[in-house]
């Protein structure tokens, strides 16, 4: 089961390594932070350490937060 | 049962994700690999986080906040993203 969402984490970790444009590396790396961040919490389950857990969800809300913002000053460099 | 459950909806989620991933690595717009990518994988992160939760529903409360900001976040992400991607002009290839 681990090992399927490994696969799936890889797609998009080669889509952000060979295309060049900005936002589809953007789309690729929104992609990849859910789903480290939903493995994550996968792990905290089976090992039933719910630190782990925490850190995930943290992940979960910051992270996509600070994609939000990194994408309004990459539009504001591209102006 | 409810364990078996648990385990459909994580394998249902792990479909989603492939799904809604594979478009991205095509040549397609960017806006035609965000709806993929908004609708499935958000639709499976939430399939395997509800799996989760039928398998402990002791920590319920860590888990529906894990939903809850899953659910709101990556739809605005969503918004945001194809809002500034969309000042280039070159969106329909």
């Amino acid at each position: 089961m681990l090992i399927a969402m490994i696969l799936a984490l890889l797609i998009p970790m080669y889509e952000a390594w060979q295309d060049e444009d900005i936002w589809q590396k953007m789309l690729a790396f929104a992609s990849i932070a859910t789903k480290t961040s939903v493995m994550i919490l996968v792990i905290s389950v089976l090992r039933d350490d719910w630190m782990i857990g925490v850190v995930g969800v943290i992940i979960l809300s910051v992270g996509n937060a600070g994609l939000m913002l990194l994408a309004q000053t990459i539009k504001r460099i591209n102006e | 049962m409810v364990d078996i459950l648990g385990y459909l909806c994580i394998g249902v989620g792990i479909v989603f994700w492939f799904w809604g991933t594979f478009p991205l690595l095509g040549k397609r717009s960017v806006l035609f690999k965000l709806h993929s990518l908004s609708v499935a994988d958000t639709l499976g992160s939430m399939s395997i986080i509800c799996g989760l939760l039928l398998k402990i529903p002791s920590e319920w409360s860590l888990l529906v906040l894990a939903l809850i900001s899953l659910a709101i976040w990556n739809t605005v992400l969503g918004y945001v993203l194809a809002y500034c991607s969309s000042s280039g002009g070159r969106d329909e290839r």
